[in-house]
């Protein structure tokens, strides 16, 4: 459906001359590739999310709402995103509008005292964190690194990430929210719908945890969300992160009271164990299994790479024959990193003695190589700030995780080896690159306190080649296939069909509840329908947020 | 090459946004955390690296046509190179400032140009400069130098003035400066004078790359004819062209900067810096002396794949990131200044914000360039510097402009400049 010129006028009324625009070009800048990653979903060689009919960058949470309102008045689906992590930020129609929150993007308060931030859209981590760090605290960084808003995958995702055991993930963090809902009115949540300020999510107010974020958070498909409250966690570092070295191979100079390291275990069973002890223990600032997503056989050589300047992918080849690199790199097949931060010097004292004890009753060791100063002041670089997490696509500019094997460290590590074989057959054809068929990667701890694990084995393709593309989605086929013969039903490589489909668009209602009604439980997409009908009468959010018909409707 | 070369560019590019910001390693706070001017200006997608990718693929798609906005995104962009630093944090496969490059000299191609462009660009074609004068004033910043005419005898050293030094007279003493540092130094120097024509960079930027190849020539072959072994510029963007652009056609002089030339006379004892310049600055790195300004390596090759589809080049291909660019020199200069306190401010180096006078967009688009160059000027003053030093006239100029419209305090001065406060008065002979 056109955008009538009337709308278009109504809108641009809104946001003024200059913060709308219907240009076809510019309008090609916000479509995303199905050819490419973190869709879960295809990869769909040269598929695109629609064109929308206008782009508009609204600055206040008035003006979100004015557009709302005028979205219902013209029955125009509209799509609000910040950051643009992956096509859940795109529209999923024909006729829909796209809002770039990238105007609102200041920290609106810092409470030291009670440890929270205020924040808008589009607010990335690095800045949340760069301005946390000077009075102390810290946020917790998604998986998918800090350009991304901490907003978003608060309100509109899981928001888990490599601190979740220290920090817990966005999902649990929100704590206020100020929601333009789908039909146009404002619903402020918790502790701050009853003016009382931004301290609790969950009252004395309203709140709608289970009806905003249901298992993954809206992704987009229910309302604009304007400004939250987040939780933040204490820093004992210094107020400016001290950034070392030439790019790409930045460093972060910290005092002693940070470690970090690559532990690594003779078993998987250890490595299990090994994750139920340190939270036990409640030592570990983050912890994650990250350098692995290389590749069980590239990752020693990458750091190499990644860790000195002069260094390109074209030394990969000649890195790999170094039978030193190749000696290092099996000494870390089952390893993760772990970044201990100690609040005082007793403190991180302890929690070496701590992690020597767990590492000494698993048999695990702390992987040598990696203990290299510049290496570890890398590491931490890394690991803290989470601003390199677009090496994802370093090799051939594609990938996407599968399996996503999510729950305790015993749940994944059943099928580690297993699934591994079942990658290096496929990375035998040729389309996937050759890595070692084990590039899981994932938080050791992705709920505060610990509790799950999530194991996600990345899969790098080139989008820019259509047999590379296509060999990547074949083996997404086989992973999900191998995942519905072990009855775990389809893996995180399929997450998102029941949201878009193959050429782009809105799932076709038919597959979408096929899919939804082999869930694990229906229900839930049964209440959300009944939430949407309440809170979107008009239908104007996309099927991100997932419905499902009562029986027989 | 072509824009087309850079398909598996477009078709690659992740859409993650770090071509907005700074590398994100080095956030320091929120009000200093952009990168790219053009975005932070604009805001819409298109007008960041990830958006001109994109547009760049609708358009030889044929999916979008020319606008007055495909205009806009293409050319209100100071190609800076920030976006191309921050992407390859990550992506070490992608090329967006080539990319950009290409795209704005296919639009030139096509007909699409900007008037204000071709204003300059007719000038330049009549006048060899940029900056609307007449040819025959070039030299006139020069006079009562007593510095050789290499076109008449014979000289080691080249210093080339630039366009923005040889008629922005605001400038000139930088310019006057550097010649009797260098010459006072025993340096055997000489200049062009009125001969001395544009170096063809500013041109190449707007999108006309004939006029570059046809400047660029032109000059390697007058520097050839006169001898000429080694070329100083005070001018970052004459820097970058002779450095990174000339070599593609052949060039082979030693190029450097006023900035390289006068640590290198200080580090021979033929030049001491001993008075005192009690004053608190801070240093503008400028784009093309910096981050653009790592030595050209030439590199013909082709993709290849490794590990199956591991991204690679054969021959390998260099990398700029701005890993290498001049940013050390001048601090050091800087730093050897009695009683000079030099701070940072919060985006330097590679990072660097950028001063908004490049890429045509001081000629096109003056009011993006002057908030650029005001966003600058914030970040100096948040420092506590009182002054903002830099060894660019392009900058200096545009800091200036910024600075008047504000009506702020901050002082303006190139490197060479507080060099020859911080040198006792030339002893008289006899």
């Amino acid at each position: 459906m056109k955008l009538s010129r009337e709308a278009y006028q109504a809108l641009e009324d809104i946001v003024g001359q200059d913060n709308i625009s219907d240009d076809p070009a510019l309008l090609d800048s916000y479509r995303y590739p199905l050819s490419h990653t973190a869709i879960h979903l295809g990869p769909y060689y040269k598929v695109y999310t629609p064109r929308s009919e206008a782009v508009l960058l609204p600055g206040s949470t008035e003006e979100v709402q004015t557009i709302v309102k005028v979205c219902n008045k013209y029955k125009i689906k509209f799509k609000a995103s910040s950051t643009f992590w992956s096509a859940m930020g795109y529209p999923s129609h024909d006729g829909a509008i796209q809002l770039d929150m990238r105007r609102m993007d200041r920290i609106l308060e810092i409470d030291e005292k009670n440890m929270f931030a205020v924040i808008e859209p589009y607010v990335i981590g690095a800045v949340l964190q760069a301005e946390a760090m000077k009075v102390g605290l810290n946020t917790h960084i998604i998986g998918a690194g800090s350009s991304c808003s901490p907003l978003a995958s608060a309100t509109s995702f899981a928001g888990a990430g490599p601190a979740g055991a220290y920090m817990g993930g966005h999902g649990e963090n929100m704590l206020g929210a100020e929601w333009v809902m789908p039909n146009g009115e404002i619903l402020r949540t918790g502790a701050l719908g009853s003016r009382c300020g931004w301290f609790s999510g969950e009252g004395p107010g309203p709140s709608v945890r289970s009806i905003i974020r249901g298992g993954l958070g809206t992704q987009g498909g229910m309302g604009v969300f304007t400004r939250i409250a987040l939780k933040l966690f204490p820093w004992p570092g210094p107020a400016t992160m001290p950034t070392e070295g030439r790019p790409p191979a930045y460093r972060a100079i910290l005092p002693k009271n940070f470690k970090s390291y690559t532990v690594a275990f003779p078993t998987w069973q250890a490595y299990s164990d090994a994750s139920y002890k340190i939270w036990d223990a409640e030592i570990g600032y983050i912890a994650h299994r990250q350098f692995n997503m290389f590749g069980r056989d590239l990752k020693w050589a990458m750091v190499k790479i990644l860790t000195d300047p002069t260094k390109t992918l074209s030394d990969l080849e000649d890195l790999m024959k170094d039978k030193e690199i190749v000696k290092t790199t099996e000494t870390m097949k089952r390893d993760f990193q772990l970044i201990l931060a100690g609040m005082t010097q007793r403190d991180i004292e302890w929690q070496e003695k701590a992690l020597d004890e767990i590492l000494a009753e698993t048999k695990g060791w702390k992987v040598e190589a990696m203990l290299d100063p510049e290496i570890e002041e890398w590491s931490l670089m890394y690991m803290i700030r989470l601003g390199h997490k677009n090496l994802n696509l370093v090799y051939g500019g594609g990938y996407d995780g599968c399996y996503g094997w999510q729950g305790p460290p015993d749940y994944g590590i059943q099928f580690m080896d297993e699934g591994t074989e079942l990658k290096k057959q496929w990375e035998k054809k040729g389309n996937i690159v050759n890595a070692g068929g084990d590039c899981t990667m994932g938080g050791i701890g992705v709920l505060g306190g610990g509790g799950a694990t999530v194991w996600e084995n990345f899969a790098h393709f080139d989008p820019y080649s259509k047999e590379s593309t296509e060999g990547c989605l074949e083996f997404f086929n086989a992973t999900s296939a191998w995942a519905v013969k072990n009855g775990w039903g389809t893996g995180m490589e399929k997450q998102n069909d029941s949201a878009r489909w193959t050429d782009g668009m809105a799932t076709p209602k038919e597959i979408r509840d096929k899919l939804l009604l082999s869930s694990a439980q229906p229900s839930a997409f049964r209440y959300q329908r009944k939430i949407k009908e309440l809170f979107d009468p008009n239908d104007l959010g996309d099927t991100y947020y997932r419905t499902l018909d009562e029986p027989g409707k | 090459m072509a824009l087309e070369d850079f398909r598996p560019d477009m078709e690659r590019c992740s859409q993650c946004s770090y071509c907005k910001f700074v590398p994100l390693d080095q956030i320091k706070s929120r009000r200093f955390s952009k990168g790219c001017p053009s975005i932070a200006y604009n805001n819409f997608n298109a007008y960041s690296a990830r958006g001109r990718f994109a547009v760049a693929l609708s358009l030889i798609n044929k999916e979008s046509e020319y606008t007055e906005k495909v205009q806009d995104i293409v050319f209100k962009c100071c190609l800076c190179g920030s976006c191309d630093v921050a992407d390859k944090i990550c992506r070490y496969n992608l090329e967006p400032l080539q990319m950009m490059h290409e795209l704005r000299t296919r639009l030139v191609e096509d007909g699409q140009l900007l008037p204000q462009h071709m204003a300059i660009i007719d000038n330049l074609r009549k006048e060899d400069n940029m900056m609307m004068e007449k040819k025959a004033n070039r030299g006139d910043w020069a006079e009562g130098l007593d510095v050789k005419l290499i076109t008449k005898e014979p000289a080691e050293v080249l210093f080339h003035a630039g366009c923005r030094y040889s008629y922005d007279k605001a400038l000139w003493p930088t310019v006057r400066n550097a010649v009797t540092i260098m010459k006072n130094a025993g340096v055997n120097i000489g200049i062009m004078g009125n001969d001395e024509s544009c170096c063809g960079a500013r041109a190449y930027y707007m999108g006309y790359h004939g006029e570059f190849v046809k400047f660029a020539e032109n000059a390697i072959e007058m520097w050839k004819a006169a001898g000429v072994k080694t070329v100083v510029t005070s001018c970052a963007d004459g820097y970058h062209a002779f450095t990174r652009l000339y070599p593609r056609l052949g060039a082979h002089f030693e190029v450097l900067h006023t900035v390289q030339y006068i640590e290198r006379l200080i580090n021979q004892g033929k030049l001491k810096l001993t008075k005192t310049v009690p004053i608190r600055v801070t240093y503008h790195d400028p784009c093309h002396l910096g981050r653009q300004g790592e030595p050209y390596i030439p590199w013909e090759g082709k993709e290849k794949k490794i590990f199956n589809q591991v991204v690679v080049y054969e021959p390998r291909k260099p990398r700029y990131n701005g890993a290498w660019g001049v940013y050390e020199t001048p601090r050091n200069i800087l730093k050897s200044i009695p009683g000079l306190e030099l701070v940072e401010m919060e985006r330097i180096k590679e990072y660097a914000w950028c001063c908004g006078a490049g890429g045509g967009v001081k000629e096109a688009y003056p009011d993006f360039s002057n908030w650029t160059a005001t966003e600058r000027i914030e970040e100096a003053k948040s420092t506590g510097a009182e002054a903002i030093v830099s060894a660019c006239g392009w900058c200096e100029r545009n800091f200036l402009d910024a600075i008047s419209t504000a009506g702020d305090k901050m002082q303006v001065f190139d490197i060479v400049d507080l060099v020859k406060q911080a040198m006792q008065p030339a002893r008289r002979k006899g």
